[in-house]
């Protein structure tokens, strides 16, 4: 065997020069293309982790919009409720008010009304009773109507103060209501009586008023006595009235 | 009777023989780089099926060449790749009907020894300083130096006969069963040539790295630009 330097020096050649080639036109393109997708793709990352971070940003921006968002929403509820609350308590207090109002209104009609009605009562109950008292003296003999007042007016006269009782009769015949006509014996008692009390004579001008249903009324200037059915009545019904 | 082993030339230009694996070379290199210039014409960002495939064959190659010397593989990746596609396209002459492949000659082996040997050196040399790359002549001991010595010469041979052998051997073996057999009958064995020349290839280059990784010593610490150990490590 031998070995042929000629051929080894030519393919030494061959090789590095095949190498060199390869290297000029296939091994350093290849990788430069590879480096430059490498470095495409790298930005494309850094890219899409800056487009995330933005949006991580933008998602807090927005969670931070949303949280003061809520917490507006939260104090223009309890705004809104205290004012509601507020104005709930106020129309109360003014319907309360205003019920007040009309229940006072109310009882006062009532109590107006009441009072109204218990007079209306009382003056049909003085009437009823004045009409009772009425038919019933008739059932009465008619001296009844009378005589058994005279002795009622001279203490009621009796009663009255000496310059007030000094002063009826001084100045002329004083008016005396009955409740019919006086008989003449009646008329006598009743002077001799009242002259007894007055301490002097006095005359009388007595006109019949059935309206008295019974009993006498003395009218002077300064003082008027009664002693008749229809006064009592009255003072009767004063009373009860008064007692309401 | 002829020197099968014997690279007769073809023809002289002036006082250089050249023989036929000079010659099957020089095709190989114009294909190679013709091709290469054709496919690397057009490279885009976003890449055809060709340019996916020889992206996938570079990868690969760094690949194969961070693994082994663990550094970034850039500065061998031509000289790597370059012997890889040679001696694979080489040992597959032997499938062209009355070409043999340039591998089968010792000559061309040697070539390719001789490169790996003087890169090996010259990456030695810059990856350590003279210095450096001298005193790994003295390691573990300098008890070692001689033998150091001797297997620079050995493995570089070791190189050259187990590609010799395996491709002269399968020229050889298809040659003699076509002399004997027939026409057809050696297509298996062709096939298995097939296998052996890139199973060969595969061997001369991931050694060729070897040797060249041993000389530049292990760098892990250096930054890489394009591969992934450039991560930081887990805790």
């Amino acid at each position: 065997m031998t070995i042929d330097w000629w051929t080894i020096g030519l393919q030494t050649i061959n090789a590095a020069v095949l190498i060199w080639l390869l290297a000029r036109f296939l091994f350093r393109p290849v990788a430069k293309v590879i480096a430059e997708r490498q470095a495409v793709t790298e930005a494309d990352v850094q890219a899409a982790e800056a487009d995330r971070t933005a949006a991580r940003a933008d998602r807090e921006a927005a969670a931070a919009v949303l949280d003061k968002v809520a917490e507006e929403r939260t104090a223009l509820l309890a705004e809104a409720r205290a004012e509601a609350e507020r104005t709930r308590v106020s129309l109360a207090e003014t319907a309360r008010a205003d019920m007040d109002r009309e229940r006072q209104r109310a009882r006062a009609d009532m109590d107006r009304e009441r009072a109204e009605l218990t007079g209306q009562m009382a003056d049909e109950a003085g009437i009823l009773a004045t009409e009772i008292a009425t038919r019933l003296l008739t059932r009465l003999p008619p001296d009844v109507l009378v005589s058994g007042f005279i002795d009622g007016l001279a203490r009621s006269i009796a009663a009255l103060p000496d310059p007030i009782r000094a002063e009826i009769g001084r100045d002329g015949p004083v008016p005396l209501r009955a409740a019919r006509a006086l008989t003449g014996p009646e008329q006598d008692q009743l002077t001799r009586q009242l002259t007894e009390v007055l301490g002097h004579p006095v005359g009388l001008v007595i006109t019949p008023d059935p309206s008295l249903i019974a009993g006498l009324e003395l009218t002077t200037d300064h003082a008027i006595a009664r002693n008749h059915l229809a006064a009592d009545l009255d003072r009767i019904k004063s009373e009860l009235t008064a007692h309401d | 009777m002829e020197n099968p082993l014997s690279a007769e030339p073809l023809f002289h230009i002036g006082p250089v023989p050249i023989a036929e694996p000079v010659l099957v070379t020089w095709a190989l290199m114009a294909v190679l780089v013709g091709l290469s210039a054709r496919a690397t014409r057009r490279l885009s960002v976003h890449p055809g099926k060709a340019q996916a495939l020889l992206e996938l064959v570079v990868t690969t190659l760094d690949a194969q060449i961070r693994d082994t010397m663990n550094r970034d593989p850039a500065p061998f990746r031509a000289l790597i790749g370059g012997i890889f596609l040679y001696v694979l396209l080489a040992n597959w002459m032997s499938l062209v009907p009355g070409l043999e492949p340039p591998t089968a000659h010792v000559e061309t082996d040697a070539a390719l020894a001789l490169i790996v040997f003087a890169a090996t050196v010259y990456h030695g040399i810059t990856g350590r300083g003279l210095k450096g790359y001298l005193a790994t002549f003295a390691e573990p001991s300098w008890v070692m130096i001689p033998l150091n010595l001797v297997e620079q010469i050995t493995r570089t041979f070791s190189l050259i006969v187990r590609l010799f052998g395996n491709v002269m051997s399968g020229v050889f073996i298809v040659g003699i069963v076509l002399a004997l057999a027939g026409l057809f009958v050696p297509i298996p064995l062709m096939a298995l040539e097939l296998l052996t020349g890139a199973v060969q290839a595969y061997i001369f280059a991931i050694l060729a790295t070897v040797f060249i990784g041993a000389a530049v010593g292990d760098d892990a610490d250096r930054p890489s630009i394009d591969t992934p150990d450039t991560q930081d490590p887990p805790p």
